[in-house]
């Protein structure tokens, strides 16, 4: 594995990690989205860097352009979930139970 | 919804779905996920109520987690092997992780978490969409990995046979039922796929069916709740005959189709050595059958003369389109004598 690979792999399971443990905030959550997003962004971009492959050289322009809608999408929640649960605490989110 | 918006956004399901499907690159079939999960979200919340949008929230979440999985095992996998094809992904740690990151967005043990929840929060036209359209894309990628190590496959498979039934046990919401039943199907269909790639097929197309026979008899009359599964009597008295067939299909009983991919699972697990997995598949789809049958008894056998369950609503008559509804149900029932022109025609 090279250090590299190494770098990008650990920026996302430290994003991973704070998706999957977040307690409070939505906000939060999403902010860890976006670290995901950003050390994937970073990941395509060092292959082309270091693997100087033209073919690919779009991947990286692109996963921006679907996070960015993600993340539009995500902030759009956000603001429809503060609609109708009054807060953006996770633990409001109880609707749904068994 | 405004006319223009809805069909773009049912175009853009499509087109998700499309573009995944005629992928052979890694990145296209993620991309192609992507424009589904996009394009679901807002059909999922558009009655703007709070139950939809926590369901919504609880979805996006989940499948924006499992896509940014999917690209990364994708990505490490190219940075390992420097393969971008998708029917070129040897058996390494990163094959594991994008079929954990596609398994969870299909809803398989142990990632199905999810599943319950976002369903009992949809419509029930948004939650079939969701149990049938959305599994396609994933289900085509899990299809395509070919691994040579089945451990993953059926700790999956067993897991989710598992869950599906044991969580559907205390359930009296129909679409919380229909979620944990989901999950069991699905997880019937990945036990095989290391060993019959065509019969997993088969399971995909007969689950496809019953599902979309169960949701649309419900839509029908928009039942929700077991209590309101009691007055189908009076409102359309010919579903207290073909739901209960369909729900006896989904708990895979003979003479009905459900049987069918069942059965040649345990045939083609025997064939493999793998009887007790085989058995404990078999035992543990009884689980599922216990809450089929309650939802059966709840519609069929509490019929008059018996004191009536509930209110009696006014039997109005309105035009319902039945035509997809009717073709699904007939599969459902009658398709088991043609197993072996089924057989013949799937690639085996």
């Amino acid at each position: 594995m090279t250090p590299a690979h190494f770098a990008f792999s650990s920026a996302f399971m430290l994003g991973l990690a704070g998706l999957a443990f977040h307690r409070t905030h939505f906000i939060s959550a999403l902010l860890c989205l976006e670290g995901l997003m950003l050390s994937l962004f970073i990941a395509l971009s060092l292959w082309t860097l270091q693997f100087d492959s033209m073919n690919s050289a779009s991947m990286p322009m692109i996963l921006l352009a679907f996070s960015a809608c993600e993340a539009g999408t995500g902030l759009a929640l956000l603001v429809a979930t503060t609609r109708t649960h009054s807060t953006n605490r996770l633990k409001n989110l109880n609707l749904l139970q068994c | 919804m405004a006319p223009p918006i809805y069909s773009a956004l049912i175009i853009s399901l499509g087109l998700g779905t499309t573009m995944t499907f005629a992928s052979t690159h890694w990145y296209l079939a993620w991309m192609g996920i992507e424009i589904n999960t996009l394009a679901i979200i807002p059909l999922m919340s558009q009655n703007h109520t709070p139950r939809a949008t926590e369901a919504t929230t609880k979805y996006f979440f989940a499948q924006a987690t499992a896509s940014a999985t999917l690209l990364f095992a994708s990505i490490s996998n190219a940075f390992l092997t420097g393969e971008w094809d998708i029917l070129q992904t040897p058996n390494t740690l990163t094959s594991s992780l994008i079929t954990l990151a596609l398994a969870m967005k299909i809803g398989l043990a142990p990632l199905h978490s999810w599943m319950p929840e976002v369903m009992q929060g949809l419509s029930l036209l948004n939650g079939l969409i969701l149990s049938t359209w959305q599994k396609l894309a994933p289900l085509y990628l899990i299809y395509q990995i070919q691994p040579t190590n089945s451990n993953i496959f059926i700790t999956l498979g067993l897991l989710s046979i598992i869950v599906g039934g044991w969580g559907g046990f205390n359930q009296v919401q129909l679409r919380k039922i229909l979620a944990y039943s989901s999950i069991a199907h699905l997880g019937w269909m990945i036990l095989i796929l290391s060993f019959s790639p065509p019969l997993a097929l088969l399971t995909i197309l007969i689950y496809l069916l019953m599902t979309f026979s169960l949701f649309s008899s419900f839509m029908l009359t928009r039942t929700t709740h077991i209590n309101s599964l009691a007055t189908t009597w009076a409102k359309i008295p010919i579903l207290t005959i073909s739901t209960p067939l369909v729900l006896l299909s989904l708990g895979g009983l003979p003479p009905l189709t459900g049987f069918m991919p069942k059965w040649l699972i345990l045939q083609e697990l025997t064939k493999q050595d793998l009887a007790p997995i085989a058995a404990l598949a078999a035992l543990s789809s009884l689980f599922s059958l216990y809450f089929y049958l309650r939802l059966s008894y709840a519609m069929t056998l509490t019929m008059p003369p018996n004191n009536p369950a509930g209110t009696l609503p006014w039997r109005l008559n309105t035009r319902h389109n039945t035509t997809m509804m009717s073709l699904t149900t007939t599969s459902t029932i009658c398709l088991l004598p043609v197993t072996p022109a089924i057989m013949a025609l799937l690639p085996f």
